[in-house]
């Protein structure tokens, strides 16, 4: 029998289940970097056990024909921001030309926000984030100077924080077309602020349209689920769009994928 | 990201203090460290808590503003929503899904667009308005409930005390 719970007035519960939460939080961070190298799709399916067949069967007999290998990011909760942030980054950095325009609404980005009511203050650090690593992508950064930026805890965080912002300004720009999306009660700057702002919320649909319109980055993700059929659903984002980046979804975590 | 973070809290301190909010002064304890700021909140008006100054304590983590900083009041103060070592416990002080108090769905987050600023208001707003679904003190929840006049006489004791009276 497990053994019995004796409340102590002069202990800090809150405190304690944080210390917990944040233990489990550094063992997930050893083991997977925020980004990973391009990785085969057989360490993908080692991750299921062989009774697990729909799963291998998906990975094996269609996404290994379909793709060529993965890069696997951590399940901290910003996996959707950080797996679009890098692939996005990636193939600019082969597009010069979409790197200019993507650049421009980068630099407007800042100033619409604060249109919106952000204070100043608490989104420049953020904006200069974002733009300093565009920078580096405009001047032939390499790929494995990108990986570094993604993987470097502080960098990646600030990045994964300003495409929460472009998300929530988008959000709250069009929150007449998109508040009808919402449940319960909520405005929409509350949901922004409860569901998109803060670090470690999952996204959404919502966010995934938000953030793909935004910045005119289509993206298509694959839907590698336990659903019975033997190739994965997909879904491109905005609807009848031409993707440039692919994004492997599994219940709950967003990998990269690459053709 | 220690470096993001003082830079951050640096220009928080002169947002502060070019555009003081009504009522609250804040800042670092001293010039050497930006990661211990104390603050002085001004009782609101009309409130038991009136007349009062009141100083806590706000300690920011080291990769301030992914995370919220911590708040302790320094001096007496019976109010649900503040333990009795003087802990303040709001929905702004806590990220979602980090939530011992069991907030409702609506209440405002912490994210890294929140500021010191947006907290003190709060905690402004929280002395006006406690908030008894989620008690810190469940004692002064349960005075401010079912004996507002014991409550009031108790908070009127605390703001004397935090003039020195």
């Amino acid at each position: 029998m497990a053994e019995e719970f004796v409340f102590d007035p002069n202990k800090n519960y809150d405190d304690a289940t944080m210390a917990q939460l944040q233990k489990m939080e550094k063992e997930i961070a050893e083991n997977q970097k925020l980004i990973s190298d391009r990785v085969s799709f057989d360490s993908l399916s080692e991750e299921y056990a062989k009774e697990d067949e729909i799963y291998r069967t998906k990975i094996q007999q269609d996404l290994k024909n379909r793709y060529k290998c993965v890069r696997k990011t951590r399940g901290d909760g910003n996996c959707f921001f950080r797996a679009f942030g890098f692939a996005c980054l990636e193939n600019l950095s082969n597009d010069k030309s979409q790197l200019q325009r993507f650049l421009e609404v980068a630099k407007q980005s800042k100033s619409e926000l604060v249109s919106l009511g952000f204070p100043e203050f608490t989104i420049e650090d953020f904006h200069e984030t974002f733009m300093d690593v565009l920078t580096k992508v405009e001047n032939d950064c390499t790929l494995e100077e990108l990986l570094e930026t993604f993987n470097d805890q502080g960098l990646s965080d600030y990045i994964v924080v300003y495409l929460r912002l472009i998300v929530s300004g988008y959000l709250q720009k069009e929150s007449d077309f998109y508040s009808s999306f919402l449940e319960g009660d909520r405005t929409m700057k509350e949901f922004c602020n409860q569901e998109v702002e803060p670090m470690g919320k999952e996204s959404d649909h919502i966010h995934i349209i938000a953030l793909t319109s935004s910045l005119g980055v289509p993206v298509r993700v694959e839907y590698l689920d336990r659903a019975g059929t033997s190739t994965c659903n997909h879904h491109d984002f905005p609807e009848d769009s031409t993707p440039v980046i692919t994004l492997l979804y599994r219940p709950g975590h967003y990998d990269i994928l690459y053709s | 990201m220690a470096g993001s973070a003082l830079k951050r809290l640096m220009a928080e301190y002169k947002q502060m203090t070019l555009n003081p909010p009504e009522g609250i002064i804040a800042g670092p304890v001293n010039e050497e460290n930006f990661f211990e700021w104390e603050a002085l909140i001004m009782g609101p008006e009309g409130t038991c808590f009136e007349g009062g100054v009141f100083p806590a304590r706000l300690t920011f983590p080291p990769d301030y503003p992914l995370g919220p900083p911590k708040m302790k009041f320094t001096c007496d103060l019976f109010h649900p929503n503040i333990y009795s070592d003087g802990r303040v416990c709001i929905s702004i002080l806590h990220a979602p899904g980090d939530d011992p108090m069991g907030y409702e769905t609506s209440a405002e987050r912490w994210s890294p667009v929140q500021s010191v600023e947006k907290i003190l208001l709060s905690v402004v707003s929280m002395l006006a308005e406690p908030n008894d679904e989620s008690a810190a003190n469940v004692d002064a929840a349960k005075m401010w409930r079912e004996e507002r006049d014991k409550f009031e006489e108790i908070a009127e004791k605390h703001v004397k005390k935090s003039l020195g009276l």
